[in-house]
């Protein structure tokens, strides 16, 4: 990540690079196909992000199986299966331990 | 207690302006250990897991449009592979751009980025957005090198996050348009 310092970005202040660092390039496009439905359902959907959150989860659940990113419970990162059935109680319980 | 969490906040970030911001502030501290070390920033995990036991409504549509350049000499194309994404604060997203090395050889790129919002800012505003208090890159193709094959055509994403805090900042205001620009450069550190 030692390039991450050599551009000043604009007016000299630094970029911080991404808080779970790099997606591995796709090169054997692999999750096309999500990524496609994903587009597609914006192009439909006047690329509102909320309508396609379905499609945005399929494609990082294939990334996921194709070790194309580090598995995590995506309800963590805000995909939940229903807005009824919710994560708080255990991530609460684990952001209570970091402040300790 | 709080004068600890104060000097965390400025060691940490450098940018005194925060101080003004009562959410933003709260935000902050309560990320900070309290022996006095450098703050640690929250994760992007805990700040949604926050939002959502607070049960936090957000109601403005932001809408992102992207950017991308090449350095002089760089034969690659590369275009944002959807022309913007409307998002709601607190909502993770995600965005593609499209690469492809028109050249016949390999080439290794590197890419940053910059967030600017369609409106004129004072240097203060700007540097509370750019510095990723809100808008936060979750994962990306960016920082490292990248390399393609000659011909290779590759959809590169972008996942995203903007901080429903972003609502309760007064200087934040009417920003409703933000704009993601990446460049790329070619890397000469690496020959083919």
């Amino acid at each position: 990540m030692s390039s991450g310092g050599a551009f000043g970005g604009n007016r000299g202040l630094r970029p911080v690079p991404p808080e779970k660092g790099v997606f591995p390039l796709d090169h054997m496009h692999l999750c096309d196909l999500d990524k496609k439905e994903y587009l597609n359902c914006l192009k439909t959907a006047g690329n509102k992000s909320e309508i396609c959150r379905g499609f945005s989860k399929k494609y990082l659940q294939c990334r996921m199986e194709k070790n194309l990113m580090a598995k995590q419970d995506l309800a963590e990162l805000g995909f939940k299966e229903s807005n009824a059935e919710s994560p708080a109680g255990k991530t609460t319980e684990r952001i209570g331990d970091q402040e300790q | 207690m709080m004068r600890m969490c104060l000097t965390g906040l400025a060691f940490g970030m450098g940018v005194l302006t925060i101080f003004a911001s009562p959410p933003l502030y709260r935000t902050f501290c309560q990320a900070t250990s309290y022996d006095g070390t450098v703050t640690r920033r929250e994760r992007v995990e805990e700040k949604i897991a926050r939002h959502d036991s607070n049960q936090t409504v957000t109601s403005r549509e932001i809408v992102v449009q992207f950017n991308a350049d090449i350095s002089d000499g760089m034969p690659w194309k590369f275009l944002p592979t959807q022309r913007e994404v409307r998002v709601k604060p607190g909502e993770s997203a995600l965005a593609f751009y499209t690469v492809e090395n028109q050249s016949s050889t390999p080439i290794t790129g590197v890419s940053t980025y910059n967030v600017t919002p369609m409106k004129v800012l004072t240097t203060e505003e700007y540097s509370i957005l750019y510095n990723r208090i809100y808008f936060n890159k979750i994962q990306c193709f960016c920082f490292e090198e990248q390399r393609l094959l000659p011909g290779e055509k590759i959809d590169m994403p972008v996942f995203f996050y903007i901080d429903p805090e972003i609502e309760d900042d007064p200087k934040m205001n009417g920003i409703n348009n933000i704009i993601l620009s990446y460049t790329f450069f070619k890397d000469k550190v690496s020959e083919e």
